[in-house]
């Protein structure tokens, strides 16, 4: 197993990453075998679909976990995003494209509240996030006045949103996941931000006495993080189209299984985009694969925790036999 | 002074890469007050956690009451009647007195524990050592000199025939130190063997009646306190014969201009009222015992820690630097004692490192340029020495020296004008301490300014062109290197009185 892992191709591709890729491939040939139907792209995609929003979840906590923090405010938060701007849509008749963009806004603001919290005011970062998540599922509940908001249809006006997952058989949704994945790993390992990140997530107090400005950067780190749980609010209401308000929290340890399953470590200062987006795929596929084999939906959550648990617990045992 | 109740023979200790202790003898009579001292790194810390457990001996024997014995835990040594006082107390903040005393061993009363016997019992210990103290109160409430206190009562508690302190003095005042005598002295009377760890000469003079001298892990002699003289002291902890020749004298030509002005910086207990100038092409050694306040005062210059008061001046113009970014920016770099914890970022790769104090240089746009960074820490890599396959290597795996070349560079590559490295070569072999001593000569011959904090003697000999030497925070004397000898830095090194 160690030469194995000493070989040039798997120490450029990540042997963690590897694994999940052997992973989602035996998860899809089980699942397969187990239910004719699940086998096929058509099927696969039309399941992804409602995983979007995890993905874009998923990245944002991949930044904040990388600086050695937490999030747990992210599912109720893209709620509330969803909620504020949904609620303005229909109820103030504000027009779609400005409602979307009102939606990252919000979910932008809750990041930069978290990150003032926890980078200026040394907050510890669990706190802050549970705080703020109770902050968004309150914030919602008064802005909707409790009320279920409903995003409309596609055949209604404004339902061009919804061509964000897919327009005809283009898989829309995918590709600008997909990019924004992209976007996310140019960011982190090729940008400035990216670095400090990551290097303040490692050793914050050799980071500072480099002269560099902490504050900023692990601040940021959690405004990236809210930006992209706005954007996810988006994808979010695109598949499902119904918001309640008070709910949320379920997504928050799917989103960071995805995360930390894909080679990012909670201890902070590694983190991998393409791990979390290989993450996201598994996660989505355990649970369409679990529907597909007739399990009912609370097998689902059951199974989910159990991954959680056992992807960071390899996390930290693969720390601790590093040290 | 009774009979010897401990004798350590031939102690012999090797940590990879340094002889700790080296077939060192030592041994302490019933009612006897006997003073263990040396320099930094001399094994006085070593020996006695050999003693007490927490190392375990290479070869030796040690010899208490007549037997022969090998503790493998503190518990063991506690067990047996042989405790020590710690300069960092072990005590929790929210317990009260009786209940720090008594911790591990309460006195229950079924399953609840009887807070009213273990008052009782505290109030006794207390009456006996004749302090004043009351086991109810809760512990964080307590001045540090009374924490002390029921350190020694907890000692005396275990029925302790031993007890070490160490560096007790350290953090208390004037009253408390006597109050610590008188305790010292009674403890005395009732035949309990002292090991008294400090470098207060002074104190050491008043309050002991045998002087251990270590030095270099080996030990040096014994002299009987009364008939014999600080220099006499000083002169067995520092006599050694220095291989490599002291600085013969400064390089520095007498009109260079002073880059770097402190006056009156004041940071806490660790440093009062320091001033002093470095100037262009310098290498001003920064001496004294550890805890003397020259990281503190490091740090405090660097914007790493707050400053109560103080002016720092830059060739002649004032600057505010409140945080290692000021610090940086105005062209001081810091290189840290611990390169593990404040140095280097394990996770990356050398070329990261490198260039970490000075990113803003190596971006394209809003990209990091990666071939320009790599080209430049291959530079320094080459101009160092530094041993790494590649710059792509991620520092962890490199050694302890090769690390410290790392954070070097990462100064270089900043380009500052004003270095301070906080004990430089600590923990790195001979041979590339000599690359480092090199690298910093050739640095102030191209015009930049070193601080160099070290507690190696033979450095600060070797390196300095000036030494300035700190005690308990305050600045007790600077030398030319002419007239710096170990004697002269070890006198101001033991002085507490400021020049």
């Amino acid at each position: 197993m160690e030469k194995l892992k000493q070989h040039p191709i798997v120490k450029k591709a990540g042997f963690n990453r590897i694994v999940l890729c052997g992973v989602l491939a035996l998860m899809y040939l089980l699942f397969s075998l187990a239910n004719k139907n699940f086998a096929g792209l058509p099927r696969i995609l039309s399941a992804l679909n409602y995983a979007y929003f995890l993905g874009f979840l998923s990245l944002g906590v991949t930044f904040v976990i990388a600086t050695g923090g937490i999030d747990f405010s992210i599912g109720p938060v893209m709620f509330c995003a969803a909620l504020i701007s949904g609620f303005c849509l229909t109820s103030y008749g504000v027009p779609m494209g400005i409602s979307l963009v009102l939606s990252v806004l919000v979910g932008m603001l809750f990041g930069v509240f978290n990150g003032y919290l926890v980078a200026y005011c040394s907050v510890p970062p669990f706190i802050v996030s549970m705080a703020s998540m109770n902050i968004a599922k309150g914030l919602a509940s008064v802005f909707t006045k409790t009320q279920t908001v409903s995003w409309p249809q596609s055949s209604a006006p404004g339902g061009w949103y919804r061509n964000l997952i897919k327009m005809g058989s283009i898989p829309v949704g995918l590709i600008i996941f997909l990019a924004f994945a992209a976007l996310c790993a140019v960011i982190l390992n090729q940008t400035r931000a990216g670095r400090y990140i990551l290097c303040l997530g490692s050793n914050q107090e050799a980071v500072r006495l480099s002269g560099v400005n902490v504050k900023k950067w692990k601040m940021l780190a959690y405004v990236i993080c809210g930006t992209l749980v706005g954007i996810a609010a988006i994808f979010f209401v695109a598949a499902y189209t119904t918001v309640q308000p008070g709910y949320g929290d379920q997504y928050n340890n799917e989103a960071i299984a995805g995360c930390v399953m894909g080679g990012t470590s909670m201890a902070g200062g590694l983190a991998s985009i393409s791990g979390t987006v290989i993450g996201v795929f598994v996660i989505a596929l355990l649970q369409e694969g679990i529907l597909a084999l007739g399990a009912a939906k609370d097998y689902q959550q059951v199974i989910t925790g159990i991954i959680v648990i056992a992807a960071v617990y390899a996390d930290v045992a693969a720390r601790r036999r590093k040290n | 002074m009774g009979e010897v109740i401990l004798t350590m023979k031939d102690i012999d200790k090797t940590f990879p890469g340094v002889h700790a202790l080296d077939h060192v003898n030592f041994e302490v009579r019933k009612g006897e007050v006997h003073a263990l001292m040396g320099e930094n790194g001399a094994g006085k810390s070593t020996l006695m956690k050999v003693l007490t457990g927490i190392y375990a001996k290479d070869s030796g024997t040690i010899t208490y009451e007549g037997k022969e014995v090998s503790f493998h835990n503190t518990r063991e040594a506690q067990d047996a009647g042989i405790v020590i006082v710690h300069q960092e107390l072990n005590m929790v903040g929210h317990l009260t007195v009786a209940q720090n005393i008594y911790i591990g061993r309460e006195f229950r009363k079924g399953i609840r524990i009887d807070d009213k016997k273990m008052n009782e019992e505290a109030a006794k210990l207390f009456d006996r050592l004749r302090i004043h103290i009351d086991p109810t109160e809760t512990m964080s409430s307590l001045t540090v000199g009374k924490q002390q206190m029921c350190e020694i009562a907890k000692a005396i508690s275990r029925d302790a025939k031993v007890i070490i302190f160490d560096e007790p003095s350290a953090a208390l005042t004037e009253a408390e130190i006597e109050e610590l005598f008188k305790i010292i002295r009674d403890l005395r009377e009732q035949q309990v063997g002292i090991v008294y760890i400090s470098h207060r000469m002074d104190e050491i003079k008043v309050i002991t009646d045998r002087v251990t001298v270590m030095r270099d892990g080996a030990y040096v002699g014994t002299l009987i306190t009364k008939d014999c003289s600080k220099e006499d002291i000083i002169n067995m902890m520092v006599g050694r014969v220095i291989y490599e020749d002291p600085k013969a004298c400064s390089a520095v030509p007498p009109d260079a201009p002073v880059v770097l002005r402190v006056e009156h910086l004041n940071a806490g207990r660790m440093v009062q009222n320091v001033s002093f100038e470095l100037h262009k092409g310098e290498i001003l050694g920064f001496s004294g015992l550890m805890g003397a306040g020259r990281t503190e005062t490091a740090r405090a210059i660097f914007g790493a820690d707050p400053k109560e008061s103080g002016d720092i001046y830059i060739n002649g113009k004032k600057v505010e630097i409140n945080s290692p970014q000021d610090a940086v920016r105005n062209g001081i770099g810091y290189l840290s004692e611990d390169r593990k914890q404040f140095g280097i970022v394990v996770q990356k790769t050398v070329a990261e490192n490198s260039t970490l104090a000075n990113l803003g240089n190596f971006m394209r746009g809003l990209f990091i340029n990666k071939r320009k960074e790599a080209q430049v820490a291959q530079q320094y890599v080459d101009s160092l020495a530094t041993k790494t396959p590649s710059v792509e290597q991620l520092v962890v795996n490199l050694s302890g020296g090769n690390q410290q070349k790392v954070v070097i560079a990462k100064w270089l590559v900043k380009d500052c004008e004003i270095l301070i490295f906080d004990e430089p070569t600590r923990g790195i072999d001979v041979g590339a301490k000599n690359e480092i001593y090199k690298l910093m000569n050739r640095l102030a011959a191209e015009g930049k300014s070193i601080i160099m904090i070290s507690s190696e003697m033979t450095e600060i000999l070797r390196m300095s062109d000036r030494v300035l030497v700190m005690c308990e925070g305050k600045k007790t004397g600077e030398l030319d290197i002419q007239e710096a000898t170990q004697e002269t830095i070890m006198t101001l090194a033991t002085r507490e009185i400021s020049i």
